[in-house]
């Protein structure tokens, strides 16, 4: 269970604060999803999950599994479920994205006291997890990421989602800049990954994602705060609404 | 310079250790003569400083505090198991293996194969042998006001002389190795001549490299000088892999390109505390590709410099330089490149890079890139970055579980990548690699 609490965060370069006062409790096997304008602090959120050290969170806590994951570094969280699945995933020159998922994976496995992965087994399970997102394991031999459209990264980050086997996914906006298609794709990926011991928060701007994705409750995150909790139908009053009531100019 | 200096203790004992060990060095009259008007040149030269412009980053006068005792002969006990220890990553490639210990030739760890196209001898032996080349070796450098460059005609022990037979394929890379080894410190100095006939394809690499148990410090000077003939096609690769604590590397690659050649060469750096490595390049025939590239790893009080010249002499040839350092602690990385293109020299394509990756807030990277173009119809360019490691994707790797030091190595290795990934053969290329990973690990 993840539990986000009076949870204040600040840029730590600077005063601004960002996240002002966030409570929110997903338990295993559910899908939140979390809807706000640009700007509110979507992504801030994500990645003070994720552990980016560029935030610094001023008050409140986050437990998962009734532990505080605050002074865990980002592989420690990593190893303890969590994974966030970036709205503008990295290209990383001069590594290769297969010897990126098997440092990843084998690192993980360690961690989490399980074996490392033979060549043979890694391969297999790549080869599995590629084709359901209908990714050409050719595209892995390249260096992570670089020369990928837009869609080809988001896939690839649901890739790295599944072999990683997380409890806790956190997805920033995987929606963005995926045609019909590849939205399809990527949602029935994330879709194979609901199960009971899994909880998931999806990020998004728009409803479209939660037609595919459907969520368990939907929160409006705007000017710091959630404004407004609701099941998915709430997803459905925004888009004709827009975030206008929320005191921020709609997208 | 007529200006009277002070002489330091490191040049003193240079040039009065001359008297003492020129009996004792290989050469007929004719080589001694030779050797004796270097190490008065060396007198008269002194070390390099940083008044001097080429020099300005590398203070050899300071950074050199004392010479070390010169190496003349040399006893050291060692087995082939031993040479493959030193050689580490290199004693995986299938090679034809010369082997030189404390800078002697030892035959018996050796194995040219003498396959036809490949001719081999010990610059020992040529030395002596009083044919008319010998002193033509000596003495071939014709960089005459070069310190460094005296220092090892004077005191040059051995090498490999190498003959590659026009139109002959080697198959397998020629490996010239020298060892450091005992606990004795020493300065050696060695020399490499090698001939690669017109449209012969060779792989060459030189290792500078040292068995467990090596005295901590040691001082080599190393001269290579590489004819390449019309057509020839040429990978030429020196790892100075040390793992003392205070060897000096002074090196000097003096490259002449024949006709339509393809040369490429790199240079590894790591493991040496004070490191000097200049290449010269001439170009005697058109349409040829040179390929310059190299990666440095400092760390400590590391201080490494790469000083290159490329000479457009002639018509239509390419030019690429890359050169990449990751610089920890307070180590200093040092990046000097000349490009001339000659009047003469239309149509010159040349284009150099120096990145310098730093570790830690007080490490150094200087970059002097030099154009110098008097030709109009030509293409060149330069750039020069220096950067940290990028915070984003340390994170991004750090949020897929992977640990810090793991992602770290991750992305160095990506960085020096580009350059190492200029040699144009994978198994030389992952051995360069292996090295590198040595040295991160150590970090
Ligand atoms: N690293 C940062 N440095 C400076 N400002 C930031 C940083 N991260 C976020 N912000 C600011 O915080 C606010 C929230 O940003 P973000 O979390 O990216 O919003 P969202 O994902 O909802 O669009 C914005 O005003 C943004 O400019
Ligand atoms: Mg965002």
């Amino acid at each position: 269970m993840l539990e986000i609490k009076n949870l204040h965060v600040k840029i730590t370069q600077e005063d601004k604060p960002i996240l002002k006062g966030i409570d929110l409790t997903i338990a295993e096997g559910e899908v939140h999803a979390i809807m706000g304008p640009n700007g509110s602090g979507k992504s801030t959120l994500a990645h003070v999950l994720a552990g980016r050290d560029d935030y610094e969170v001023t008050e409140g806590d986050i437990l998962w599994n009734g532990e505080s994951i605050l002074e865990m570094a980002p592989d420690e969280r990593a190893a303890a479920g969590v994974f966030l699945a970036f709205q503008y995933p990295m290209e990383i020159p001069g590594v290769a994205g297969l010897t990126f998922l098997r440092t990843a994976l084998n690192a993980l496995r360690r961690k989490r006291g399980q074996e490392e992965l033979t060549t043979p087994e890694f391969m297999k399970r790549v080869k599995e997890k590629s084709a359901a997102l209908n990714i050409d394991v050719e595209m892995l031999k390249r260096p992570v990421n670089v020369g990928f459209s837009g869609g080809e990264k988001k896939r690839s980050e649901i890739l790295q989602m599944a072999l990683l086997e997380p409890t806790l996914c956190v997805l920033d906006e995987t929606d963005s800049g995926l045609d019909i298609d590849a939205l399809r794709i990527v949602s029935d990926g994330v879709n194979a990954l609901r199960s009971p011991d899994r909880a998931m928060l999806v990020i998004t701007h728009y409803q479209r994602l939660l037609n595919h994705i459907v969520p368990d409750k939907v929160h409006v995150l705007a000017q710091g705060k959630i404004q407004r909790s609701g099941g998915k139908e709430l997803a459905l009053e925004l888009e004709q609404s827009g975030y206008a009531e929320f005191g921020e100019k709609a997208a | 310079m007529s200006v009277a200096v002070m002489k330091t203790k490191a040049e003193l004992s240079f040039a009065e250790s001359f008297d003492r060990v020129q009996d004792r060095l290989p050469g007929s009259p004719a080589v001694k003569q030779v050797r004796r008007s270097a190490a008065n040149k060396f007198a008269e030269l002194g070390l390099p400083h940083r008044r001097i412009e080429e020099w300005k980053y590398t203070d050899l006068r300071s950074a050199v505090k004392d010479a070390l005792p010169v190496r003349v002969g040399d006893a050291t006990q060692m087995t082939i198991a031993d040479v493959i220890v030193a050689l580490g990553p290199l004693a995986k490639l299938e090679t034809h293996r010369v082997v030189f210990v404390n800078g002697r030739y030892r035959k018996e760890l050796s194995s040219p194969d003498q396959l036809a196209g490949l001719e081999f001898e010990d610059l020992s032996s040529v030395l002596s042998s009083g044919n008319e080349n010998a002193a033509g070796l000596a003495s071939l450098t014709g960089r005459d006001d070069d310190a460094v460059l005296s220092l090892n005609t004077a005191y040059m022990t051995d090498g490999a002389v190498v003959r590659i037979q026009a139109s002959s394929d080697l198959m397998k890379p020629l490996l010239i190795a020298h060892v450091r080894a005992g606990a004795e410190p020493g300065f050696t100095a060695v020399r490499n001549v090698i001939d690669v006939g017109a449209k012969a394809s060779a792989q060459i690499i030189e290792a500078f490299v040292s068995l467990p148990g090596a005295a901590k410090e040691g001082q080599a000077n190393a001269a290579t000088q590489i004819t390449v003939g019309d057509e020839a096609k040429v990978v030429h690769v020196k790892c100075a892999a040390d793992t003392g604590d205070g060897i000096t590397h002074l090196s000097n690659w003096m490259i002449r390109l024949g006709r339509e050649t393809d040369y490429a060469g790199f240079q590894l750096t790591q493991g040496v505390s004070l490191a000097r490595n200049q290449i010269f390049v001439a170009f005697d025939g058109e349409d040829t590709k040179l390929d310059l590239s190299g990666v440095f790893l400092g760390r400590a009080r590391d201080h490494i410099d790469t000083t290159l010249v490329v000479d457009h002499a002639v018509p239509s040839c390419e030019s690429r330089e890359l050169f990449k350092g990751v610089l920890d602690d307070q180590s200093r990385g040092v990046f000097q490149g000349k490009i001339i293109v000659q009047q003469i020299a239309q149509k010159t394509d040349g284009k150099q890079m120096s990145q310098g990756l730093l570790l830690s807030p007080d490490a150094e990277f200087d970059s002097k890139p030099e154009l110098e173009i008097f030709a109009d119809d030509v293409a060149c360019g330069h750039g020069a970055t220096c950067t940290e490691l990028d915070k984003d994707l340390m994170f991004y790797c750090e949020s897929r579980g992977i640990p810090s030091d793991i992602a770290r190595g991750l992305l160095i290795e990506s960085f020096i990548g580009e350059a190492v990934e200029k040699i144009d053969d994978e198994p030389i290329a992952e051995a360069v690699m292996e090295f590198a990973r040595g040295w991160l690990e150590k970090t």
